[in-house]
């Protein structure tokens, strides 16, 4: 490159950087973050995914939202004109279903990945809750936009869960209230879900995740090591731009191939409009909930929310729990491991069980 | 722990993820074909005839099997196998089989509906064939050996007797390779209500049920009781549209439930509007929370008939033996117990014959407790005034219309005959006979259904303005016409019986308004029309 043209363009971006009087050293620095030398094995860095995958969901749901009409009378058909009759509108439906599923997917990866790792101990306590939290936001994004689409089995769904927040012990019934506002699923109903899934929930995970990266660049990536892998110490970092940066894209890339394979093989269906006068035979939550709905029906609908709300509150503090037992009792990170395969695998027999109930 | 250990956990749990994932979506979509089709049950003895019909009649099958039938495996030899000995059977493919699938075959499984049925004024609607309606098609409008206006028009609503062609010694004709018998084409096909079946049952489920996929959202909907409840002589389903009921029904069509399975309850399934199968013969939710069974005897909550010229209330008698049979309140009703002889009309020989049968009287409903079980629907939606009101009106125009139109006219048209102006077998030699049926079969019945189905312009403008109109200008002089061609004497006896009607006091009308009348009507077009 001739030296004029670099010149030019350096001082092109000088002139930009003036027009904002910020320390741009600080955002060089926290860009210039040295990543662990694992991290060149892809298969850690799945947590850049779900983010990837939420840009999709912003993407695509701006879009979905140009046609949207978020009224009980108008919903189901507007979402029937985006399948049918806006061009390309099908594919937008269905890469934000499929990303949705996969961001699911991704987040519960990702917490498999840092749980058996031991990513979430000291120090990184806080980020472990902040990234439950980024999980709790997901899982609630599933459902309210499911709940848009305001087809029969969504509409029950949405009745169903909100039964459910009605037996959280003391708040309970005013949890339901505030989301159907008013004693039954209806028209304010529909209203609330589409302003938490369009505005609440993309504000709360926005700040979430921007805390997360925080700290996740604050802290540092926890350094892992494979026993015999020797790594030299100038090699036990690498940059993160644009060495890590391009992996990430790469993944990117192929995130976006996925996506448009399953949703060209499996577009997002649609189902029997929602009638609130004709109970469906068989009503069932979206996957991520069929642990708790098997739950319910093993237990009684008082005992299930207790139990689901315990287990989510334990594995959300569980760095601060872990290191109280292991003051307390000594416990081994063996038993960690242990209580981790029994938790997940406990999760994938109940989704597993409920799928085959009718 | 070694990294390598933990990467293996992650690995295999992961894998499990994958795994559990997989069959969760297996059972998903498994589960989204089961509620967007059924896949249909093709039992062994089925599995013949799907193979060939759905190469054949491919449209047919594709019906069948979207049909809830098919999913619970009752497929085409259920309905259609036959005895040997039944005259309209035929070993097809080495199955005894029936084209005719009679109320009998689906008493099957549906008993309690048969038996409803088979005892309601559906299943007798074929015995109108012997009535002046039939004179009309068959003599009026046809002629001798072509009866198509019979066929193609009474007979599709009110069934016929399905009748067999045969050779000089009156055995049935057989075609074909396997000796298929050989229906009367002028007789079959017919999906009339009241259809007379060779194996003496009387009625057609298909008439509402409609083969081969028998949809429920069908038969609720008011446009499948319009195929034979509408026209000039009873427009049932145009009164229905005009009608706030049917307004509100068009709007909410799809928050009706049309489709549910099983029971379909007003004020549980939905609200949005009655249909006809509402208020007739189906299930709602009474004041206490209870259901109403519902019932296929369709006149069972009828407490007016407002089919015969003079209209009368009907209590109901039920036998011993289940028959069912309406007594206007005009006619003292038995005591329960008593055994008495009933006429009843069956097919022998291929013919409609009257029959006296002795039965105990088991049980006697009153017109009141009929109208009770309709009131139930209304209250649904309206309150105890509202309805009680709505009776009253109604009530009240059936009455004006005996009272004033019926009644006299009625009166007049049997002492023509009994002067023997009128022959009671010429029904329609003379244009006052024409006259006179018109005004109760045609223009007095729009009146009546009407009023019953809150339907105003057919109350009035098609009801009682032809009505009025027709009695005055027509039928009076049309009397004095006919006696005239029996002798100035006749002429002069008939023209004082209507001079003395017209003198009384709801007819004065005739002789001009009052001073004060006149002027208050000059007034109103005045300031209405500014004219």
């Amino acid at each position: 490159m001739p030296e004029g043209v670099a010149s030019e363009k350096k001082g092109f971006f000088n002139r930009i950087e003036a027009l904002f009087p910020f320390d741009w050293d600080l955002l060089r620095h926290a860009g210039a973050e040295p990543v662990p030398y694992h991290l060149k094995k892809w298969w850690f860095c799945l947590g850049g995914t779900p983010m990837y995958l939420f840009v999709v969901q912003v993407i695509t749901g701006i879009a979905l939202t140009f046609y949207y009409v978020p009224s009980p009378a108008e919903a189901y058909h507007s979402v029937f004109v985006i399948t049918h009759d806006i061009r390309f509108g099908w594919f937008l439906r269905s890469i934000h279903k499929w990303s949705a599923n996969l961001m699911i997917i991704s987040v519960f990866l990702h917490l498999l990945r840092v749980y058996f790792t031991g990513a979430y101990r000291h120090p990184r306590e806080l980020n472990w809750v902040f990234g439950f939290a980024l999980l709790g936001a997901t899982l609630a994004f599933g459902f309210t936009g499911y709940s848009l689409v305001y087809e029969q089995l969504s509409f029950w769904g949405a009745t169903v869960a909100t039964n459910l927040a009605d037996a959280v012990p003391f708040v309970g019934s005013y949890i339901s209230y505030f989301m159907r506002g008013g004693p039954e699923v209806g028209e304010q109903t529909l209203t609330r879900f589409f302003i938490f899934h369009i505005g609440v929930l993309p504000t709360l995970v926005f700040f979430l995740l921007a805390l997360h990266i925080v700290l996740v660049r604050l802290h540092g990536v926890t350094e892992l090591h494979f026993e015999g892998e020797v790594v030299e110490k100038e090699h036990r970092f690498f940059r993160f731009w644009p060495e890590h940066a391009t992996t990430e894209i790469l993944i990117g890339v192929l995130l976006m191939y996925l996506l448009t394979i399953l949703s060209l093989i499996w577009p997002a269906q649609l189902g029997a409009p929602a009638n609130p006068n004709v109970t469906p035979e068989h009503i069932k939550p979206e996957w991520y909930f069929y642990f708790s709905f098997r739950l319910l029906k093993l237990t009684s609908l008082k005992v299930s929310v207790v139990l689901t709300g315990a287990i989510m509150g334990i594995a959300m503090f569980w760095p601060f729990i872990e290191s109280w037992l292991k003051r307390k009792f000594g416990m081994s990170e063996r038993l960690s491991i242990f209580i981790g395969i029994f938790a997940f695998l406990g999760f994938l027999v109940l989704t597993v069980w409920e799928s085959f109930a009718h | 722990m070694s990294l390598t250990t933990k990467r293996i956990i992650v690995a295999s749990l992961s894998f499990f993820f994958l795994a559990a994932l997989l069959v969760v979506a297996f059972q998903e979509s498994k589960r989204l074909r089961v509620e967007e089709r059924e896949e249909p049950v093709i039992t062994a003895a089925n599995r013949g005839c799907v193979e060939c019909h759905s190469k054949d009649s491919p449209a047919l099958v594709m019906e069948w099997e979207r049909s809830g039938h098919a999913q619970y495996g009752v497929g085409c030899v259920d309905c259609h196998a036959a005895e040997s000995t039944d005259p309209d059977a035929w070993q097809h493919e080495g199955v005894w089989v029936s084209p005719l699938v009679t109320p009998k075959d689906c008493a099957q499984c549906h008993a309690r509906e048969y038996e409803e049925f088979s005892k309601s004024h559906h299943a007798k609607a074929g015995q109108i064939l012997a009535s002046l309606d039939n004179v009309l098609a068959e003599k009026v409008a046809g002629m001798p050996g072509n009866n198509a206006d019979a066929v193609n028009g009474c007979w599709q609503c009110h069934g016929t007797i399905v009748k067999f062609m045969r050779d000089k010694d009156g055995n049935i004709l057989k075609t074909g390779k396997e000796n298929k018998p050989v229906i009367d084409p002028t007789t079959w096909p017919n999906s009339g209500m009241g259809r007379m079946n060779p194996d003496g049952s009387q009625g057609s489920c298909h008439a509402c049920h409609s083969r081969h996929a028998f949809e429920a959202k069908l038969s609720r909907s008011p446009e499948n009781c319009g195929k034979c409840h509408m026209g000039p002589d009873h427009p049932q389903i145009e009164i229905y549209n005009e009608s706030k009921h049917g307004i509100a029904f068009y709007a909410n069509r799809d928050i009706m439930a049309l489709d549910k399975q099983g029971e379909w309850v007003l004020g549980r399934d939905y609200s949005a509007a009655p249909t006809c199968a509402t208020c007739h013969i189906s299930s709602y939710m009474t004041p206490q929370g209870a259901t109403v069974e519902n019932s296929h005897d369709v006149g069972e909550r009828i407490s007016w008939t407002l089919r015969p010229a003079i209209s009368t209330k009907l209590n109901l008698v039920i036998y011993e033996d289940g028959y069912k049979e309406d007594y206007p309140d005009t006619r003292a009703a038995p005591k329960v117990g008593e055994e008495i002889e009933r006429t009843e009309k069956v097919v022998e020989n291929e013919t409609l014959v009257s029959k006296k049968v002795k039965g105990k009287v088991a049980e006697v409903i009153t017109w009141e407790e009929r109208r009770k079980k309709m009131k139930g629907a209304c209250l649904n939606c309206h309150n105890d005034t509202y309805v009680d009101n709505f009776y009253k009106q109604f009530d009240d125009l059936v009455t004006l219309y005996n009272e004033k139109f019926a009644k006299p006219s009625t009166k007049m048209i049997n002492d023509l005959i009994a002067d023997g102006v009128l022959s009671k077998n010429a029904p329609f030699e003379h244009p006052v006979q024409w006259t006179y049926w018109e005004l109760w079969h045609h223009e007095g019945r729009r009146a009546r259904h009407g009023a019953s189905m809150m339907g105003p312009d057919y109350t009035h403008w098609h009801g009682m303005y032809e009505v009025s109109k027709h009695y005055y200008m027509k039928f009076l002089p049309e009397v004095v016409e006919a006696a005239a061609t029996k002798g100035i004497a006749m002429k002069q006896k008939y023209e004082r019986i209507v001079g003395q009607l017209l003198a009384q006091d709801e007819h004065i009308w005739m002789k001009g308004l009052s001073a004060k009348e006149a002027e208050e009507l000059r007034k109103m077009y005045q300031s209405r029309y500014n004219q």
